[in-house]
């Protein structure tokens, strides 16, 4: 994850108090700005032993990525770093400078004790090459002197920016954590309310099939007929019941990630023409007209999973033929809408689906709004298969209005199975 | 419950489930002897609150097909209209699918039904029992 770069903070009084502390005071300031050519020389062989500790530290190679050159670079980095203890002037922007390296590492994650022991390995060599620089015994204390007190001031910031930016990284962290218990919280109420319509939804038919099994066996029918009548409802509640359950058992397959798919190469027009006649008997019931405009094409194959292509299809057909009163139940497809899918169409005349209703219906237990028709039954979990499965198949689903706003038109996408190259045209 | 208990008894069953309404319908008729009118629709169920002729009314809480000046109703709503339009008192049993314990004080309360019926009820001499004691109590 990024955490947003927190702002290095000008830390004026931090560094005035640091200064203040360490006694950093104008005649070290004069000492170090003469130090400074004289230590140039040295600068080369710091980086290379402050680097020669990366390989013995397990966390860095996780960070150090780029190789020499990065190492390289850093290199150059550190000894700009150096340059700037011998500058004279450790004022707001100085601090500024060594905050932006803190930021840095732990924007990086580098472990900070790994930098902090650098330091020291830093810090000894530079005292050592002091102390080779200046053999008199005067001059070397107040010179190492000086030089231990900016190396102090460094660190002090350096531990100081760590510290700010592990807080901002942990705050940014704790809203992270915060957004995901809301979500949680979300996931649960929708898993209540979900157990809450699938109970009241089970136990409806199942209410049914046992009072109105008992008004037959308390012998409340006044003939046979009636009886008969009573237990077509019995059936039909069974039916309902076990629809619902199936449908239930899918999507908890579903959304376990357990169904399986088989994706093959597949001829549409095998599906649509075992397909179509499950429906047919139905929409000639309600004369209605079935018209199939694919019979003239000649499809290309699809990518998909037969069973499952089938079940999304039937739904889709059964749905049209279900809403709709009087008219035709079209279907068609069309290749290559969008490039490299073919797009099946089931177009009706019926009720249609208002627009602020579309996409909802594809969410579990969004019922077509039972208002406008009577009748109609179903689990409420159709559409929201449908839409899983042909997801699964690495296709999309949508609704949409019929021509001149009547009726409505399903639709789904299945991917084409991809051209033979010529290579493996000619090993077939 | 052996003779027809509510012979003569006019009775509005408000459900929206079409199996349910049926089996309180024919539970009604054949056991008590009623006549039963069912509709889920509102101006037609205020209309018949209104003629004084109904004995009863059994009504659902949870109406999904049923709205009033173009919002959903439900049942503990409709209770209340339908007792300020009736001339005189009607008695009106609300039904409910969900069990509730805890609730059903809270429902008959502002609703002002004056019985309280627990779906799921398989045994149609249970019903006829409840809407024979409510009609009884007028």
């Amino acid at each position: 994850m990024s955490a947003p770069e927190p702002r290095p903070l000008p830390q004026e009084s931090f560094i005035e108090e640091m200064k203040r502390y360490l006694h950093l005071l104008p005649d070290d300031v004069a000492i170090l700005k003469e130090l400074g050519p004289r230590m140039e020389k040295y600068l080369p062989e710091m980086a290379e032993r402050f680097y020669a500790q990366i390989p013995h530290h397990p966390g860095a190679s996780q960070v150090f990525t780029g190789g020499q050159a990065q190492v390289e670079r850093l290199k150059s980095t550190l000894r700009l770093w150096a340059r700037g203890l011998f500058n004279g002037v450790y004022d707001e922007h100085y601090a500024g400078d060594r905050y932006q390296i803190g930021f840095r590492h732990v924007r990086i994650s580098l472990d900070q004790k790994y930098v902090i022991s650098a330091m020291g390995v830093v810090r000894a060599f530079l005292m050592e090459k002091l102390f080779d620089e200046f053999p008199t015994r005067e001059k070397r204390l107040a010179f190492s002197q000086a030089l231990g007190k900016i190396l102090d001031l460094d660190l002090n910031l350096m531990c100081d920016s760590y510290f700010r930016a592990t807080m901002a990284h942990l705050h940014t962290l704790n809203q992270e954590l915060e957004q995901a218990g809301a979500q949680l919280a979300e996931a649960n109420a929708f898993k209540d309310e979900f157990l809450a319509q699938v109970s009241h939804d089970l136990r409806t038919p199942l209410n049914s099939i046992l009072s109105f099994t008992k008004m037959v066996l308390d012998g409340l029918c006044t003939d046979p007929e009636e009886e008969k009548e009573v237990l077509r409802d019995v059936f039909s509640s069974g039916q309902l019941l076990l629809r619902l359950v199936n449908d239930l058992l899918d999507i908890s397959a579903i959304e376990a990630g357990k169904l399986a798919r088989d994706l093959e190469e597949l001829d549409p027009r095998a599906v649509l023409d075992s397909t179509l006649p499950l429906v047919a008997v139905q929409a000639a019931s309600k004369n209605l007209r079935l018209i199939d405009d694919t019979l003239e094409q000649s499809l290309l194959a699809v990518r998909s999973d037969e069973i499952r292509f089938r079940q999304v299809l039937l739904n889709l057909l059964s749905n049209a033929v279900k809403f709709t009163a009087q008219g035709t139940v079209r279907i068609r497809a069309l290749e290559n809408q969008p490039e490299g899918y073919l797009r099946i169409e089931i177009e009706d005349t019926g009720i249609g689906v208002p627009l602020d209703k579309r996409n909802a219906i594809f969410e579990k237990f969004v019922r077509h709004d039972p208002k406008t028709l009577s009748g109609v039954t179903g689990s409420g979990l159709g559409l929201a298969i449908a839409k899983r499965l042909v997801e699964m198949m690495n296709g999309s689903i949508g609704l949409e209005t019929g021509p001149a706003g009547k009726g409505s038109i399903a639709w789904f996408t299945l991917p084409l199975a991809a051209p033979l190259s010529d290579e493996e045209a000619l090993s077939a | 419950m052996n003779d027809l208990a509510l012979r003569g008894k006019r009775i509005l069953i408000v459900e929206d489930n079409a199996l349910v309404a049926k089996f309180f319908r024919m539970a009604i008729e054949r056991a008590g002897g009623g006549e039963c009118i069912l509709s889920e629709d509102v101006p037609t169920i205020l209309h018949h609150a209104a003629s004084g002729e109904l004995d009863l009314v059994l009504l659902d809480v949870s109406l999904t097909n049923s709205e009033w000046e173009g919002r959903a109703i439900n049942g503990v709503e409709l209770c209340r209209m339908v007792k300020e339009k009736s001339p005189r008192r009607l008695p009106v049993l609300l039904a409910t699918a969900h069990a509730m314990s805890g609730d059903r004080e809270r429902f008959l309360e502002t609703s002002g039904a004056d019985g309280y019926l627990e779906k799921p009820v398989y045994d149609s001499a249970i019903l006829v029992e409840k809407v024979r004691s409510l009609i009884d109590l007028v």
